[in-house]
């Protein structure tokens, strides 16, 4: 009998301890945060590298307990670059409850921008359109803008052209985000900046270019600043090669220096146009791998962890993917610093108070992110790389473009 | 003779044309209707569904009225168009337009919205009429050829003017009710019931026109144009008909995607969207009402499916493969052909067997 009710306590024990175990392991709090980008379908090429940057930066987070017992879940919803379904994502995770929010293309940001400002909710794209923080609080750009980069490429030419105006041509996309940045290079223009721009080519998917590049050599064009993704600037590149019209150096008399903004270049592009990405002048805010340093050995090992390709591992897409998640990360670090509770409301706060001395310093980027209620973009910092034997490589010291200041 | 008993009718049995046009056959079919109705406006008292149900729903009906348009032009009239989603830019571009000029917080915009859905629809019925312009002297290819040629130049347009915003998001404002403005909360259930009652309207409007001279007409063109001709009707203005007609349950479902969205952006108005009307047409069952109906809410569903798929696929499968990519496109096509070859009066038919069946049961269909 005594036998029988030792055993019957052992099962309630039991029991109770099974009960106990799953809030013991997580006894930390669980912070909410969501990801809606286009892993398939258009532009996957680079949401896909970027959602497994992210993925792994919080798993990264939560594996070496960098916010302690505490946890970060995101969710990541696949969009395939429709704005229809982004809206459906992001209403499912509001109902989830998430604190911080990351989302992807330019459409679809400025779709939701109201929804952002009217739930007051944090939003990181990964488009750098300027028009997406236009009138708006609650969006953030990670880096300088579209236009920022494109203005400090003319800036680049103007300090680097030998002898008179520089002619440029411009190569962009079909939609806002390849016509915004020309509009500001016109204004850089009124403002004094030193550049004659011949032309503006929005492209089509033409597999031939030659007529265009023809048409730019009898105008005298010297330099091609392009706003677009990588496939038809290696469209226009091979093109250029096949004329023999790729400058060998920068500002190479009679010929063309090809020049783009972050989501022209990148390991991809090389991959796409092969010998003819020599010489292709690429800027962003971010590190690339074949560039050695810190940034760069962090992202390698970040991704060797978590057994990511080495397509994936080198590109900067992941890079950017890491660095939404770094700053997500960061601002919720700081708000439990301070004994605040971790909300959008005080996540919102800690954005708008990272500048001065409270600049957020990730190593996947070539500059601080700084952001205050006047300053939506958070890394003003650029970095020109040029493309040597297959490999980006860095060209001068990181800069700030000077031109994207004056016409704001 | 018609049945003695209204309530208990097994089979039709019309004496007059009068008869075979009633909208409900029998007593029973206008009571199942009317409970319909009930439950579709009762349901969200007693169940609570997410926003992004309530969302995938008021998609499914404003796909509906656009889908009211497509069948009439091609299940009905015998038409092809494939311009179908940029009728309902129309709509949607004249509201975001007004809204654009005069404030998107305007009265009118908040205010008198009824008004701006319904001037969106004679919008989209102008363009429709326009562009069927060209049913006068094309048929079969050739016309497909030129809606297909309106939708690259309204992609065109919108893509390229300053007045559209070059494709880039126009806002509209929140809408007011009785009870204020509506609120960010209330916002995908107050559109729930104001597209369900114009799903309803928009219904009833169509089985009616169908009942006049106008709709049969429409039909009659389709089987035989010219012996339609022969009979005094005009096989070419009746197509143009048919175009304005589905201009304007486009631009109605346009109008109301504007205020559903907040918005009219370019990329809800493209070639690939005007496929996936064409498809719930197909799908739904040319030529029918009840097909309008389970078209798109077949192949919405389906989207939402096939996404959890690929979410999966994506998860397991090397991405190299980038299968996933291709899981949407392929099964939406597999569908459409599936459809063709073994079901091409669509779901509506199933839903007819279905009706028979209960008819005459216990007896044997």
């Amino acid at each position: 009998m005594k036998t029988k009710k030792i055993s019957i306590w052992m099962i309630v024990a039991a029991v109770a301890l099974m009960l106990a175990a799953p809030g013991s392991s997580t006894a930390g709090e669980v912070y909410k945060t969501a990801l809606s980008l286009a892993i398939t379908g258009p532009t996957s090429d680079a949401g896909n590298p970027y959602s497994k940057g992210a993925e792994d930066y919080f798993r990264y987070v939560n594996d070496m307990k960098l916010l302690g017992d505490d946890t970060i879940e995101c969710t990541i919803r696949d969009d395939k670059y429709e704005t229809a379904i982004t809206k459906r994502n992001f209403e499912e995770f509001l109902d989830m409850g998430i604190v911080f929010y990351l989302n992807y293309s330019t459409g679809s940001t400025l779709a939701l921008k109201r929804d952002f400002d009217e739930v007051k909710m944090p939003t990181l794209p990964a488009s750098f359109h300027a028009g997406n923080i236009e009138g708006s609080d609650y969006i953030f750009l990670p880096i300088a803008s579209y236009s920022a980069q494109n203005i400090g490429l003319a800036e680049y030419v103007v300090d680097h052209h030998e002898g008179g105006t520089p002619k440029v041509a411009m190569y962009v996309h079909p939609s806002a985000f390849g016509r915004e940045p020309v509009k500001d290079i016109e204004k850089a223009i009124e403002a004094g900046l030193d550049i004659e721009l011949v032309e503006t080519v929005e492209h089509g998917q033409d597999l031939d270019v030659t007529a265009m590049i023809q048409r730019w050599r009898s105008k005298g064009v010297a330099y091609v600043i392009s706003q677009t993704v990588q496939s038809p600037v290696a469209t226009m590149l091979k093109g250029a090669k096949n004329m023999d019209l790729v400058a060998k150096h920068f500002g190479e008399k009679g010929k063309m220096t090809f020049l783009g903004a972050h989501y022209t270049g990148g390991n991809d592009l090389i991959a796409l146009a092969g010998d003819a990405a020599e010489n292709f002048f690429w800027t962003t805010s971010y590190i690339v791998t074949s560039e050695p340093g810190a940034g760069a050995e962090a992202q390698l090992a970040l991704a060797q962890r978590y057994g990511r390709d080495e397509k994936t591992a080198n590109s900067h897409n992941y890079a950017n993917g890491i660095m939404v998640a770094q700053v997500t990360t960061e601002v919720i670090r700081r708000a439990k610093a301070k004994g605040k509770p971790v909300n959008k409301e005080n996540l919102y706060q800690e954005l708008l108070e990272m500048n001065g001395m409270n600049a957020f310093y990730p190593v996947t980027t070539v500059g601080p992110v700084t952001y205050s209620k006047d300053d939506h973009q958070g890394v003003d910092t650029l970095q020109l790389y040029v493309v040597d034997d297959g490999e980006f490589r860095a060209e001068g010291k990181p800069f700030i473009s000077e031109y994207a200041e004056k016409i704001k | 003779m018609m049945s003695a008993n209204r309530w208990m009718a097994t089979g039709n049995y019309f004496t007059t044309y009068r008869q075979e046009q009633r909208i409900f056959a029998t007593h029973v079919d206008r009571l199942i209707f009317a409970l319909f109705l009930v439950v579709l406006f009762s349901w969200p008292y007693f169940i609570e569904l997410s926003t992004k149900y309530m969302l995938v729903i008021d998609n499914i009906l404003i796909a509906v009225i656009a889908v009211y348009g497509l069948n009439l032009i091609t299940g009905f009239a015998g038409q092809i168009s494939v311009g179908h989603a940029a009728f309902m830019g129309v709509g949607a571009y004249t509201v975001a337009s007004v809204a654009g000029v005069i404030g998107d917080r305007h009265v009118l915009i908040t205010h008198a919205w009824p008004l701006m859905i319904l001037l969106s629809g004679f919008m989209g019925a102008a363009m429709g009429l326009i562009v069927g312009l060209p049913a006068l002297r094309l048929r079969h290819l050739y016309l497909l050829m030129a809606t297909l040629s309106f939708q690259l130049i309204f992609q065109w347009v919108i893509g390229s003017m300053e007045f559209f915003n070059q494709g880039q998001f126009m806002y509209v404002g929140r809408v007011h009710w009785f009870s204020g403005q509506v609120s960010r909360s209330q916002h995908y259930m107050f559109w729930y019931y104001a597209l369900l009652v114009t799903v309803v309207v928009c219904g009833l409007g169509f089985r009616n026109i169908l009942r006049t001279r106008y709709g049969r007409s429409l039909v009659a063109v389709r089987d035989n144009d010219r012996a339609a001709d022969a009979m005094g009707m005009h096989p070419g203005f009746t197509k143009v008909f048919a175009f304005g007609l589905a201009g304007f349950f486009a631009g109605i479902a346009g109008a109301l995607q504007a205020y559903l969205n907040r918005g009219a952006g370019f990329e809800t108005f493209t070639l690939h969207e005007s496929i996936q009307y064409l498809a719930m047409t197909i799908v739904g069952g040319l030529g029918q009402l009840t097909g309008c109906i389970f078209g798109p809410a077949a192949i919405r569903l389906l989207d939402l499916q096939v996404e959890s798929l690929a979410r999966w696929a994506g998860e397991i499968l090397p991405s190299s493969l980038d299968l996933a990519t291709g899981l949407r496109p392929l099964s939406f096509g597999l569908v459409i052909v599936l459809f063709l070859i073994f079901e091409p009066r669509g779901i509506a038919n199933w839903w007819r067997i279905m009706r028979s069946y209960v008819k005459l049961w216990p007896f044997r269909y």
